[in-house]
């Protein structure tokens, strides 16, 4: 092989190495913040706030049971050294069968106990294993919450007026911008995104007035509407560019051919740009549903449902494994929706082929 | 069929005019061609045909039926669009059913009219197809089939062939030149093409900055051309320009340029005889100029630039300094370099007033 091609061939080389290195780091960044999550709701409390942390939860979970000083002393072994770590000494056989399932994420029941405690008269120390109950965070988080239902129905409820109303406010105005020459059009363009640049809190607060004024303060519209506000101005947007790639020929041609304007926009246009919408959807989907700081602000009496977990995970009884639970649950219905209208949403990325 | 009439159209965007004070008459059955640079307004005036622009000022009559103010879909026109603008989420059978759906044509005749025109233009075999399998010469095909589908009163074209490539346009072109002899539907067609203009249309009509400038048949416009714009705008390569003088000497009308003194023979002389001024623009075709022996030559020139084209050649000799540009036949071959003797057929020069840019024998603007 000569050595200039040589040369080409490992400069290139290094170069796709290079270029993959990059494109996996960047995939981690996305990766390990959702896998830790995931991890961490598995997670006993026990584990959950040990140094170091456990990469993965454990299915089982070794224990030590001897005589100590007031009663009998646990030890539960830790995944990652190995060792045995001592973590009660009590005669209370029903504290420590709480202790275990609480903070250790082991249901082991009294008459369990006992019989392993008959065993210490034969042997010092007693060895015993048990299978760990994964779903322990999320038992517990749906005990937490079990009294949120009709938050959940006023998210979903508030979600969906969210999008129904910036899809059809934002969705009018991304026509309108593309298909319309009018007087400050540029203008009018990035003052739509304008509004986004308000944080929500600074909104928030003069929405409460405004909201009691208008009678939805604690109401799932007044709520809706406010996250309108910002989700129409990325709708108008989204949408704008969709209806821009779809030519206008199309509709025109609709209406040589027979049809009037809206006859003309339903048939040909509106399909072609449906999977715009539902991106724009899922976006006012997720807004609405993830939101927590105004509707900390706008609701009273009525929370939503990020709220509701909010609430319960945070302060004092916080629990880092129980949040990532709470996390994890917050995030499905927005994970189900988005799975609905992904081929829509994929062939967005696709785009609209004419 | 139908006649289609524009009585003093014009049409503004703000304060740009589009079309400007435009009126003809199409005639029944009538292939009309409306032939402009981009910009000119021909369009326009196609799309305020269509419904799709509204009329700033004046009317729209087809047959005798004002439409000025009816919404498209109460003309009874078809068209054809630069983009095919085919439905991309319907089959072909939808593309060319939907019209006749919404026009409520019984479901069994609206088969049978799908099928025919798909025969018609050769896409039977492609109805179940969704646009984006087809090519874009068959989604061509398509468009024609759509607007063939609900039997216009007429036909209007917006530059259809302008994005298939040159093989596929001069196909289609003959196709849809055939079509309209066996439909006999009145047409207008938009293009910037003129050869394309030349070879399908009935009838031109030369438009720029909205304004029409002639209208005529192909040969009028070509032969006849009203202005230096015509004639620079049909034909390629485009009619070469040279100023002269007038002189009469001995009773003899000549022209006179550095290069040559051309004395024009009787019966080619009559319009220049009677312009009163002396400035002219001559205007000559490449090939009405002939490549001669130097005793029969009016002038000579140095060839700079030789193009062959197999069934003839273009040379380009310089004169003054711009190029004038001759069609020579292919052999003998002629190279750069070498001297070229000319001369000019005389009974198909066109001379120009150089102020009105005007052809000499079109005074005024009556060439209606």
């Amino acid at each position: 092989m000569s050595s200039p091609r040589r040369r080409y061939w490992i400069i290139k080389g290094i170069k796709s190495t290079l270029f993959y290195l990059l494109v996996i780091t960047i995939a981690l960044l996305i990766i390990l913040p959702v896998f830790f999550i995931v991890s961490l709701s598995f997670l006993t409390t026990h584990e959950a706030y040990s140094y170091p942390l456990p990469l993965l939860p454990g299915l089982t979970s070794r224990f030590i049971l001897t005589h100590g000083e007031r009663g009998y002393l646990l030890s539960v072994q830790d995944r990652v050294t190995g060792e045995y770590e001592t973590v009660l000494d009590t005669d209370d056989l029903e504290k420590m069968s709480v202790y275990m399932e609480d903070r250790l994420g082991t249901p082991v029941s009294i008459p369990e106990l006992e019989e392993q405690i008959a065993r210490l008269s034969t042997e010092d120390p007693v060895y015993f294993s048990k299978s760990t109950d994964l779903l322990h965070n999320y038992k517990l988080f749906f005990q937490i919450t079990r009294d949120a239902v009709p938050a959940l129905v006023r998210s979903l409820q508030i979600a969906a007026l969210t999008i129904i109303i910036s899809l059809s406010v934002g969705g009018v105005a991304g026509y309108a911008f593309a298909r319309y020459l009018f007087f400050g059009k540029d203008m009018m363009k990035f003052s739509v995104l304008f509004v986004r640049m308000f944080p929500a809190i600074a909104i928030a607060i003069p929405m409460v007035i405004i909201l009691a004024r208008m009678g939805f303060y604690d109401r799932p519209l007044g709520l809706a509407l406010v996250y309108s506000i910002g989700n129409i101005a990325l709708t108008t947007w989204i949408t704008a560019s969709i209806f821009m790639g779809i030519p206008e020929s199309l509709e025109e041609a609709a209406q040589v051919f027979g049809a009037n304007r809206l006859q003309a926009f339903i048939k040909t246009t509106l399909p072609l740009a449906l999977p715009g919408l539902a991106a724009a959807a899922m976006f006012a989907f997720i807004g609405a549903w993830n939101e927590t700081v105004a509707a900390l602000i706008l609701t009273q009496f009525n929370p939503t449902f990020s709220v509701v977990v909010y609430q319960s995970l945070v302060g004092a009884t916080g629990q880092v494994n129980l949040a990532a639970a709470g996390g994890m649950v917050m995030a499905i219905p927005a994970v189900i929706f988005t799975f609905i209208i992904r081929r829509y949403v994929q062939q967005m990325w696709g785009g609209v082929t004419i | 069929m139908a006649t289609l009439t524009f009585d003093h159209v014009t049409k503004r965007f703000g304060k740009v005019v589009a079309v400007n004070d435009f009126s003809l008459k199409v005639e029944e059955g009538e292939f009309l061609v409306l032939l402009g640079p981009s910009g000119c307004g021909k369009t326009t005036a196609m799309r305020m045909v269509a419904g799709l622009e509204d009329v700033t000022e004046g009317s729209i009559f087809i047959d005798e039926e004002e439409v000025t103010f009816l919404p498209p879909r109460k003309r009874n026109v078809s068209m054809i669009f630069q983009n095919y603008a085919v439905w991309p989420h319907m089959t072909v059978y939808e593309n060319i059913a939907y019209p006749l759906r919404l026009k409520k044509v019984p479901k069994e005749e609206m088969n049978g009219i799908v099928h025919n025109v798909a025969r018609m233009v050769k896409i039977e075999n492609l109805l179940k197809r969704l646009p984006a399998q087809l090519s874009g010469g068959q989604q061509q095909r398509v468009a024609v089939a759509r607007a063939l589908a609900v039997e216009p009163k007429i036909f209007l074209m917006d530059e259809p062939l302008s994005n298939l490539d040159a093989k596929l346009r001069g196909s289609m072109r003959t196709e849809l030149k055939a079509i309209h002899a066996k439909t006999g539907a009145t047409s207008v067609f938009v293009t910037h093409d003129q050869s394309e203009a030349m070879s399908m249309a009935d009838r031109i009509v030369v438009m720029k900055d909205g304004k029409v400038i002639q209208v005529g048949t192909p040969d009028d416009v070509y032969d006849k051309s009203a202005t230096v714009f015509v004639a620079d705008f049909i034909g390629t390569p485009p009619t070469n320009f040279i100023n002269v003088e007038k002189k009469i000497s001995n009773g003899v009308c000549q022209l006179i340029n550095p290069h040559f003194e051309l004395d024009l023979a009787e019966g080619c002389d009559e319009y220049v005889r009677a312009y009163t001024k002396y400035d002219l623009i001559l205007g000559v075709r490449p090939e009405n100029i002939n490549v001669v022996d130097e005793n029969h030559a009016l002038f000579s020139a140095e060839c700079r630039v030789a193009e062959p084209q197999g069934s003839h050649q273009i040379i380009a000799v310089e004169l003054d300094d711009s190029f004038l540009k001759v069609v020579a036949p292919a052999q003998p071959k002629i190279y750069p370099g070498e001297i070229v003797h000319l001369n000019f057929k005389q009974e198909t020069l066109r001379f120009f007033d150089p102020e009105t840019e005007l052809s000499i024998d079109h005074p005024g603007d009556d060439q209606t």
